[in-house]
């Protein structure tokens, strides 16, 4: 290859390209300063630590290499989608490579231009040296064309995206559409640029038969200039406008993962974890199909690709609106190829709430609590508020304690304090955080070893906040699961029962546990699955999370949520939350049973 | 061949429609689902205001509906509309060519146990107002305690609640709770009876009087505020929570029994009559009527009407009333002369 520019190495055809990396490279570099500057200093010791353990250093290469360019979890979910993504991130990322080799290889003097890698066939003749370069060329053409497929895939996409098995997608701003199309023309104008100087700079199957067309078509060559002018722009523009768009979650979710990987969690609800969580956002829409809340067309634009959106424009009001109005379920985060956490970055928002009346706990008195449960207790139980309210289930849960020869105490017969969560739901942190103490106290001085809890809602913060030491955290699907199993809990299977179990938000994608309930439903009757179920299982709409949802607009929610259940036409619901349970209740037509009362009626 | 003019439920709205067609000289048919008729107000003891007895109000429409064709443990099977009225098969068989349809369909109380933490169904001393009926009319029921010392109702179980899916007033409760109270006081006078209510809600005739009557007279207590929750002791008593709205605190009261006062709810089927005849239900699901001020017992359908607690919560004498201006109503269509 010989260089066609020997003196300046340079063509002002470059300069909108040149402008605009200089521009994202800069934008990217401060913002990242910035984001780990705005991390606790706690958080940015263990980020920098977490680069250099060699652990999480090759889990940081391996998860940018697997979800930024070969976008494996979207293969998973969805391959048409995985190929469209895959074919153009890691095409275009094959491209740059490549471009860098043929640089080394052939002009090593010229690398420190990092234009030259990218417009490579303009400033490049054809020499001796060309058959060493074929292997290049045509891995060259080969990613193009894999490029445009995938873009090709995208323009159909965009207009058909039911096709692609996506029922709902985002609108897009006006920058998005900038950055839409720009990203649209860089590749074709690549291929055209590339064409037409290819009788010069040498080319491939796919590049050096559209030279020919082209000098059979226009009878001259003299038109490359304009075409590497217009790719060069393309290119400029893209990436002027890239911080702007939602094309931003390129280059941010490559700090998002090793972010994450070190073990962040958002504190601030705006600035650095959460910054980098927002800029992550694709803006693909996956979140509006999978939003429980969804089924009604007033709720499309309180999903979670929303509130980033809202929070990037910082439209005050409309972040409130979503972060109040969400459920809570953490759906979105579940289908999110990013994995942007929905329900997270929404409770930091509430933080922000000022609300006028707070009030404290400090008078409460935990004394009575303590002295109410007998000494020597192994088992505590504590019912909550919510089991207070579907008493059928608390009186299952103990006929299965007894039934099971357990010695336990329950630790508030008649009532006891919050476990905290639903005020942690409505940003209530320093009231929460009161009860937490409190709890702890009882509960420590109590001399328990196994904490039972029947309701989720507080199964999940007593995981999460709780710190009881060697006090083992169960819940009564897991504890009946192993009693049953452990033979100490006879349950007398009826095969011709039909029973669908519903995935509670907070047991399932709160806390993971999906399998023993389905075991202990199966120790009843007969198994079967809802439409959607396990880590997509559909809010039942009576979550504690939304603020500002009415019981009249949640009934679609669990009507649709019912109906996702009956796929298998089981002839009960089981759950294994009582607020599920008083949820489908209203608008089941089958009945609705805890787990723990199905489990008592057959022992 | 006879023109029938079918009377869809045979609790009091639809007997009083069709003793009242046949006065008129129509041919009604009575079609009630059950084996007997009566409807709700069977199940009843005494009325209020007068306490008079329930059993007699049904003896009376028995009465007049001597020369009528009823046809119970019937159903309707299929409703097609014909070129004059509509054709109406019968579950059991029976075929008949209606000039117009009445439905007296009436309305279902509210299933308490879906009220979880009222614990009906699940302690064993929570009743409905209808089991209490029941236990007056001398049903055995051994959820009623034999010498109660505290009893407790609670008002708009199912009624006035959103979140119950609910949210219409069922009308009759606050006066059924005050009777079922001073009848409950009768019979157990050493026993303390309280009422747990959101409002009191005492529009009718004497209904004022009653209330107060049982202030002064039978010393029941009446709180106001919504139960929250009721558990259960260990020696079986139920405990009731609710907060005293008036003082301001939160309550707690040991009970023998407590009632609770199921509302009235619209029946859940009522969407296959309307499909049936094309028209549309109310977004309360009772049936919508052509105006619910000027033309309560007429429907959007020609040939249509309505008589009764199927278009919305009411007493027995609007009921009544109901049926006789539907009959009036039907007459003058048949006639041609409206």
């Amino acid at each position: 290859m010989i260089d066609r520019f020997a003196n300046s190495g340079f063509h002002p055809f470059v300069l909108p390209f040149l402008v605009g990396m200089i521009f994202v490279l800069t934008y990217c570099f401060f913002g990242m300063v910035r984001i780990i500057w705005e991390l606790p200093g706690k958080d940015r010791r263990r980020f920098f630590l977490s680069l250099v353990t060699p652990r999480t250093a090759w889990k940081n290469v391996k998860d940018i290499f697997l979800n930024c360019l070969i976008h494996v979890k979207l293969w998973k979910r969805n391959p048409v989608l995985g190929y469209m993504h895959s074919s153009i991130a890691f095409g275009w990322f094959m491209i740059i490579l490549l471009g860098h080799i043929e640089v080394m290889l052939f002009l090593p003097e010229r690398i420190r231009f990092f234009y030259y890698p990218i417009f490579f066939n303009f400033f490049v003749a054809e020499g001796e040296s060309t058959i060493q370069g074929s292997v290049l060329m045509f891995l060259m053409d080969f990613f193009l064309l894999i490029i445009l497929s995938g873009i090709a895939m995208a323009i159909v996409k965009r207009f058909a995206s039911l096709w692609f098995g996506m029922r709902r997608t985002t609108r897009l701003s006006f920058l998005d559409s900038v950055g839409l199309y720009s990203l649209w023309a860089i590749f074709p104008l690549r291929l055209l640029s590339e064409s037409f100087t290819a009788h010069i700079s040498g080319g491939s199957f796919l590049t050096v038969p559209m030279n020919r067309m082209f000098v059979w078509f226009f009878g001259n060559d003299m038109n490359y200039l304009p075409t590497w002018w217009a790719y060069s722009i393309a290119l400029g523009i893209f990436m002027i406008v890239l911080p702007f768009t939602r094309y931003m979650h390129i280059p941010a979710e490559m700090l998002l993962i090793p972010l994450r990987n070190a073990g962040i969690r958002i504190i601030h609800p705006r600035k650095g974890f959460a910054r980098v969580q927002v800029r992550s956002c694709p803006g693909c829409g996956v979140c509006i199909d999978a939003c429980p809340m969804s089924v009604k067309k007033e709720n499309l634009k309180d999903c979670t690709v929303y509130l980033n959106r809202q929070i990037r424009r910082g439209n005050e009001k409309r972040i409130a609106e979503i972060s109040d109005k969400c459920l809570l379920c953490g759906k979105c985060t579940e289908v999110c190829q990013v994995g942007v956490p929905g329900p997270e970055m929404r409770l930091a928002q509430r933080s922000l709430r000022k609300y006028s009346i707070n009030p404290h706990y400090s008078n409460i008195q935990v004394d009575p609590f303590i002295d109410a449960i007998p000494t020597g207790t192994r088992v505590l139980y504590f019912a909550g508020c919510m089991t207070h309210l579907t008493p059928g289930i608390k009186k299952s849960v103990l006929s299965l304690l007894d039934k099971a020869g357990a010695s336990y105490s329950v630790m508030d017969p008649d009532g006891g304090l919050c476990c905290g969560r639903p005020m942690m739901m409505a940003g209530r942190d320093e009231q929460a955080r009161e009860m937490i103490r409190l709890n702890t106290e009882i509960i420590r001085a109590s001399g328990c070893n196994v904490l039972l809890l029947s309701c989720p809602i507080c199964y999940r913060i007593f995981k999460e906040k709780y710190k009881l030491g060697n006090i083992r955290i169960v819940h009564h699907s897991v504890y009946f699961n192993e009693l049953i199993h452990a033979g100490r809990l006879k349950v007398n299977r009826e095969e011709a029962l039909k029973l669908v179990y519903h995935d509670p938000c907070e047991l399932g994608r709160g806390c993971g546990i999906y399998d023993e309930p389905r075991e202990a439903v199966s120790a009843a009757g007969t198994l079967v699955e809802a439409r959607q179920n396990h880590a997509e299982s559909i809010c039942c709409g009576g979550s504690l999370g939304s603020i500002t949802l009415s019981y009249e607009k949640r009934e679609g929610i669990t009507r649709n949520s019912v109906d996702n259940l009956m796929a298998g036409s089981p002839d009960a619901i089981v759950t294994a939350c009582p607020l599920c349970l008083s949820t489908f209740n209203k608008y089941a037509d089958v009945p609705v049973k805890d787990l723990a009362t199905v489990l008592d009626e057959k022992c | 061949m006879a023109e029938y003019i079918a009377v869809v439920g045979g609790g009091i709205a639809g007997m009083e429609t069709a003793v009242r067609l046949k006065a008129l000289g129509l041919e009604p048919v009575l079609i009630e689902r059950s084996e007997s008729l009566g409807g709700h107000v069977a199940s009843w003891h005494r009325l209020f205001p007068d306490m008079s007895h329930a059993d007699k109000l049904i003896k009376d429409l028995e009465k007049g509906l001597e020369d009528v064709d009823v046809q119970l443990g019937a159903e309707i099977s299929s409703l097609n509309p014909l070129r004059k009225g509509y054709s109406l098969v019968l579950t059991n068989g029976k075929v008949y060519p209606c000039r117009a349809i009445v439905l007296a369909t009436g309305f279902s109380l509210f299933p308490a146990e879906r009220k979880e933490e009222y614990g009906y169904g699940i302690y064993d001393h929570v009743i409905t107002n209808r089991d209490l009926e029941g236990w007056f009319n001398g049903k055995a029921d051994s959820r009623v305690p034999e010498s109660p010392r505290a009893i407790g109702f609670v008002h708009c179980v199912g009624s006035r609640d959103i979140k119950a899916g609910n949210s219409q007033c069922s009308k009759v409760c606050c006066i059924t709770a005050i009777k079922q109270a001073i009848e409950m006081k009768e019979k157990f006078p050493e026993a303390e009876v309280y009422c747990f209510y959101m409002d009191l809600r005492l529009f009718g005739k004497k209904y004022e009087d009653f209330y107060i009557k049982a202030q002064r007279d039978y010393n029941i207590h009446f709180i106001r505020g919504r139960v929250s929750e009721v558990a259960e002791t260990i020696d079986g008593q139920v405990q009731v929570k609710a907060e005293d709205t008036l003082s301001g605190k939160p309550v707690r009261v040991r009970l023998d029994l407590l009632v609770l006062m199921a509302g009235i709810v619209c029946n859940a089927d009522n969407q296959t009559f309307t499909q049936a005849v094309q028209m549309p239900l109310d977004d309360d699901g009772f049936f919508r009527s052509r105006d619910n001020v000027g033309a309560i017992t007429e429907s959007d359908r020609p040939g249509v009407f309505f008589a009764g607690a199927c278009t919305g919560a009411k007493t027995i004498p609007e009921t009544l009333a109901e049926a006789r201006s539907a009959a009036l109503n039907v007459y003058l269509y048949v006639k041609g002369l409206k």
